[in-house]
């Protein structure tokens, strides 16, 4: 069927019912919805349709109409164990984190052999920084189905997080079966590198996953080019230039119809697990990105136009891409940075790119703020204009790890379950020894973190 | 029965509209065919002059019917219409007649003058320039453009002007004196005015002009007893005279005597108001401008001001009464109102046009070291652009350029020095072509040898301000022609330049401040314009608070001197005792210590502003305002 006009002939509540869950499985939103609003105007206590409906809104972006009708329906209840599943995904995405809880903990003790409700709960504690208690309900899960991706990485990062990385990485594998992940790289018949070194033949690496991820596991290429030194990089054309620094040998290309013929092939982010990386055991050295000195040149010209000379410059950036799964609680507000804004003698030059960039334009705090990211094209120009920064202040994004390589100073500040790598409690990170790291400590409030930051370059500064 | 009269045309000539502001080029008859006509223009001229109006406005009436070309029939009853106060029709007909007779020198006079009086000083220039092509050796044409360049913020100019007045009809004409001296004092430069109005009243003691001027002086030099000397003297030539009566008023303002101020106001005959052009302290123009109609009681001016002297008093709801009033009144007598549409589309084409990928294309005018540059002093009109210029004037490496015209220049240029087909901002689409590559550099110099032309800077300065208000629409363009240069962006709460704006006649932002909801329009496209701007563009720019420079002084201005990158003075701390004048509406309140009582005015009168508030409230809050 398709979204061209609702049925014209009156369908049976089952069928009607039927096809919205399938439209919902199309990811077919709008039609969905329509279909389950004609169901819920001839029944509105309905469970099933008050909670595919919720569903619905939830994937339109309506959550808290979503919530209402999903409690709505656990209050009516036919299959309230999936009702409490789902509702506690929601709950999760809007923040209420108890909430979750306490309906995923209903949910998996109305179905203790649900691996499903299992690996939310598990999503649920990783997010409450309960990590033992993450790591048994994942594996709980996996021992009822082994080959769930889901509980597997969610069991990967926790491990991770705590810093157990030998078994974090066998776990981290499962990445690339979680449903709705692209495939790596087009079918190939080559063999998957083990880490055996070879000289004959090309090692194809494949920049995977967010730039962030592929600038920290780019410092591996030289030390898989001790094993194989033919290599050669899958990568998105944005990166190129800073891979050619890390490894200038390396054949780079960003489609696969140009890429050469290989013996076997690695996701990038699978170097660490075959190198057998621990925090205290990385390889390579930092810095391993540097800018252009002539476009630095350029750049400082052009801050040093843009901004008081006396003042100190603090480089922003308060947003990741907002396709990123865990967007809503790493990406603050550029209001939130108020703070810094308000320490004397410094001028804030801001990196953001993206939608989340406009709000450079909504800034009328004390310090001047130059919107350089409006300028950037790319990310050799991010590393000049970095140049001439005294610090950067970043939220968890790939501008972050740019000037972690760079061996800039830099505050990254985090979301209260913050992303894997970058471990627990500590202020430090074994990727980039010039980096501090600010944690949030309740999640979502960026009040605390803030003022924190200022302090610290406040204190930077007084150095 | 009778034939319906036909409908005549709205703008008040008593043409029907197909002979009038409605005509089709098609329309007019050959001069062969309507020869037959020029007796009854010559008539109606005579009964012009001899006072017989009604016949003239008849005969008039009958061979504009028939020719509506007729400049004798035109000029006639432009006259009257004129004269009944029927300002729409009176300019719709001398537009008439110059369109017709482009060589007509007294029409191409008249025209100016009457743009000059209704503060349409860009058209005014065009017309003033026309006469001088027409007639280059009469003192008139002269007169005319010193009179219009001194309005526009172009003092230097119109000094030249009244100038060549003097030396072409080689006399010191009292009245061409007065008008240099009222030129002069606009550039500061009190003592050669003041010798000027003593030569001028010297030969000639009774020009209403002249004395009132000269009073006006007198008051903003701070020497009010001498300018209270002068208004009596007006007053036993002139009693009740309205521009003194406003004069007295401001002076009793100024020397804290509110209640005196406003009794004066208040006791004030019906009369004739003065004219409202820009609410600069020019609110007479020199002798010769056009004066508005002349309704009785007091007029938009001397509303305005006896709203701000209830506002002292904290008699709010009579203040606000009078402010609406004045607005009211000064919508009828000028006829401007808001230029919705133009406003509109215009910010829209700017916001098309200045978006990050199309300027990263663009060139960038290199920054000149040989002279100084400027620095912009941005914000809605009234909003503290003044303050903040006479606090950074006090600096020695900063002159006060005041509002220059300059970027609006620029901007009207643009296609001639781009060679473009195209208006601005589409015709910096040329800066792509081979032969416009340095095309900003040219605009750009072009703004550096008008000031410098101006004078604006001082010896010894690096820097002059620029504060012509709401330039921060083409923050675009400035940021193009001046990478870098300091953008010192003005944030007051808006409510607060709402009061303002009603309660002075600007005639800045397409006339916005005719009306209070306009007003706030107008503000709101002009900040999500300037927003626009900062999310697309790298700038130069300080916002600064208002309230941060009134309750935080040294530490705002060390932060503003620090972005311009000049060292602290103490100056700046005592702008008050910069003896330099500042021509606009704020010069008496920048000769003050600052003062809290201008913070949040708005809260006075809160209900009256009900009908903005929700034009407002997202820009009040994005500023970080409340609303109490």
């Amino acid at each position: 069927m398709t979204n061209s006009a609702l049925p014209e002939v009156p369908l049976p509540f089952g069928d009607l019912m039927a096809i919205a869950g399938r439209l919902e499985n199309e990811k077919d939103y709008a039609f969905a919805d329509r279909l389950l609003e004609r169901a819920l105007a001839a029944a509105p206590d309905q469970p099933d349709a008050l909670h595919l409906s919720g569903i619905v809104a939830f994937r339109l972006g309506r959550r808290d109409e979503a919530l209402t009708k999903i409690e709505h329906a656990i209050a009516r209840g036919i299959d309230i164990r999936l009702y409490l599943r789902n509702i506690s995904e929601v709950y999760r995405a809007l923040g209420r984190f108890d909430d979750a809880l306490n309906a995923a903990l209903r949910a998996t003790a109305m179905a203790p052999d649900d691996p499903v409700c299992l690996h939310n709960l598990a999503v649920i504690q990783y997010h409450r920084l309960e990590l033992d208690d993450c790591i048994a309900s994942a594996e709980k899960a996996l021992t009822i189905n082994a080959f769930l991706p889901g509980p597997h990485f969610q069991l990967a990062e926790a491990l991770l997080l705590r810093g157990e990385w030998e078994r974090g990485w066998n776990e981290y594998q499962w990445r690339f079966d979680l449903p709705g992940n692209a495939p790596l790289m087009p079918p190939t018949t080559q063999p998957r590198w083990d880490g055996t070194p070879f000289d004959e033949g090309t090692l194809l690496l494949v920049a995977d996953q967010g730039f962030g991820d592929v600038i920290q596991f780019s410092r591996y290429i030289p030390w898989a080019a001790e094993r194989c030194p033919n290599i050669a990089v899958a990568s998105a054309s944005e990166m190129i230039p800073l891979l050619r620094q890390v490894y200038p040998k390396a054949q780079l290309f960003n489609e696969w119809r140009y890429a050469p013929p290989f013996r076997a092939f690695r996701a990038l982010s699978g170097l660490p697990a075959l190198h057998g990386t621990r925090p205290d055991h990385l390889p390579g050295h930092v810095p391993y990105l540097r800018a252009d000195p002539a476009r630095a040149a350029l750049w400082k010209e052009r801050l040093n136009r843009l901004t008081p000379t006396a003042s100190r410059r603090i480089g922003l950036v308060w947003a990741g891409r907002p396709t990123h799964n865990n967007d809503r609680w790493r990406s603050a507000s550029l209001a939130e940075f108020a703070p810094l804004a308000a320490l004397p003698g410094v001028a804030l030059v801001s990196l953001q790119k993206g939608p989340a960039a406009a709000q450079a334009g909504q800034y009328f705090g004390a310090a001047p703020l130059v919107n350089i990211g409006a300028e950037i094209v790319d990310y050799e120009d991010t590393m000049a204009i970095l140049e001439s920064l005294d610090l950067l202040v970043t939220v968890d994004t790939s501008v972050g790890h740019i000037a972690g390589a760079m061996g800039r100073k830099v505050l990254i500040l985090l979301a209260r379950a913050p992303d894997w790598r970058w471990l627990l409690d500590r202020t430090d990170t074994p990727w980039y020894p010039s980096v501090t790291l600010v944690r949030q400590t309740t999640t979502g409030v960026w009040n605390d973190v803030m003022a924190k930051a200022a302090e610290l370059v406040r204190s930077t500064f007084r150095q | 029965m009778n034939a319906p009269s036909p409908a005549l045309c709205p703008c008040g000539s008593g043409l029907r509209p197909a002979r009038c502001c409605a005509m089709q080029a098609g329309s007019i008859p050959p001069a062969e065919a309507i020869r037959h006509l020029v007796p009854l223009v010559e008539r109606a001229i005579q009964a012009y002059q001899q006072g017989a109006k009604d016949v003239a406005e008849r005969l008039c009436l009958d061979v504009l019917e028939l020719a509506p070309d007729r400049p004798g029939a035109l000029s006639v009853l432009y006259s009257i219409r004129k004269e009944q106060g029927k300002a729409a029709a009176a300019e719709a007909l001398i537009r008439r007649l110059v369109h017709f007779e482009p060589n007509n020198f007294e029409a191409t006079n008249e025209i100016a003058l009457m743009l000059l009086s209704k503060g349409a000083l860009g058209e005014a220039e065009i017309h003033a320039r026309n006469a001088i092509r027409i007639a280059p050796q009469a003192p008139q044409a002269h007169n005319l453009m010193g009179m219009i360049m001194t309005e526009a913020q172009r003092p230097r100019l119109g000094e030249y002007h009244y100038r060549q007045v003097l030396a072409i009809s080689g006399t010191r004409d009292p009245i061409v004196l007065a008008n240099l001296a009222w030129c002069l004092k606009n550039q500061g430069r009190m003592e050669e005015a003041r010798a000027l109005y003593e030569e001028s009243a010297a030969t000639a003691p009774d020009i209403r002009e002249t004395l009132l001027g000269w009073a006006r002086l007198e008051e903003a030099d701070r020497n009010f007893a001498a300018a209270a000397e002068k208004l009596d003297r007006l007053d036993r030539l002139f009693p009740n005279d309205p521009g003194s009566v406003l004069t007295r008023a401001v002076l009793l303002g100024r020397m804290k005597r509110p209640d005196d101020a406003l009794a004066l106001l208040d006791r004030q005959a019906p009369a004739a108001p003065t004219e409202t052009t820009e609410s600069t302290d020019n609110a007479t123009p020199p002798a010769g401008a056009a004066m508005a109609s002349a309704p009785i009681g007091l007029g938009p001016t001397e509303l305005s001001e006896k709203g701000r002297l209830l506002d002292q008093l904290d008699r709010h709801d009579e203040a606000w009464a009078a402010f609406t009033e004045g607005k009211r009144l000064a919508r009828e007598y000028t006829g401007n109102v808001y230029l919705d549409q133009v406003a509109g589309d215009l910010v829209a084409r700017l916001r098309g046009f200045f978006v990050s990928g199309r300027l990263a294309l663009l060139p960038r005018a290199g920054v000149r070291t040989d002279v100084p540059q400027p620095v912009f002093v941005l914000g809605f009109p009234r909003s503290g652009t003044t303050l903040v210029e006479q606090t950074l004037s006090a600096h020695p490496a900063i002159s006060a350029g005041d509002e220059l015209p300059l970027i609006n220049d620029i901007i009207n240029i643009m296609p001639r020095m781009l060679n473009s087909p195209l208006t601005y901002p589409e015709a910096l689409a040329e800066l792509w072509m081979g032969d416009q590559r340095d095309g900003l550099d040219n605009l750009r110099d072009y703004y550096l040898q008008k000031a410098a032309q101006m004078e604006v800077a001082e010896p010894g300065a690096a820097w002059f301000t620029d504060k012509m208000p709401l330039n921060e629409t083409h923050l675009g363009l400035i940021a193009l022609l001046f990478p870098a240069s300091p953008l010192i962006h003005v944030i007051r709460h808006p409510l607060d330049v709402m009061i303002s704006a009603l309660s002075n006649h600007f005639t800045h932002g397409f006339y916005c401040a005719t009306a209070l909801e306009t007003a706030a329009t107008h503000y709101v496209r002009v900040m999500d314009l300037v927003m626009h701007y900062r999310s697309e563009m790298a700038l130069r720019y300080l916002p600064v608070r208002y309230d941060a420079m009134v309750t935080n002084q040294e530490e705002t201005v060390r932060a503003i001197l620090d972005f311009i990158g000049v060292p602290f003075d103490e100056r700046c701390l005592s702008f008050h005792e910069n003896r330099r004048y500042a021509r606009t509406a704020s010069y008496a309140q920048v000769t003050e210590p600052l003062y809290e009582r201008s913070l949040y005015r708005y809260r006075h009168y809160r209900q009256h502003l009900e009908p903005v508030i929700p034009i407002l409230r997202p820009m009040i809050e994005r500023l970080g305002y409340t609303v109490d």
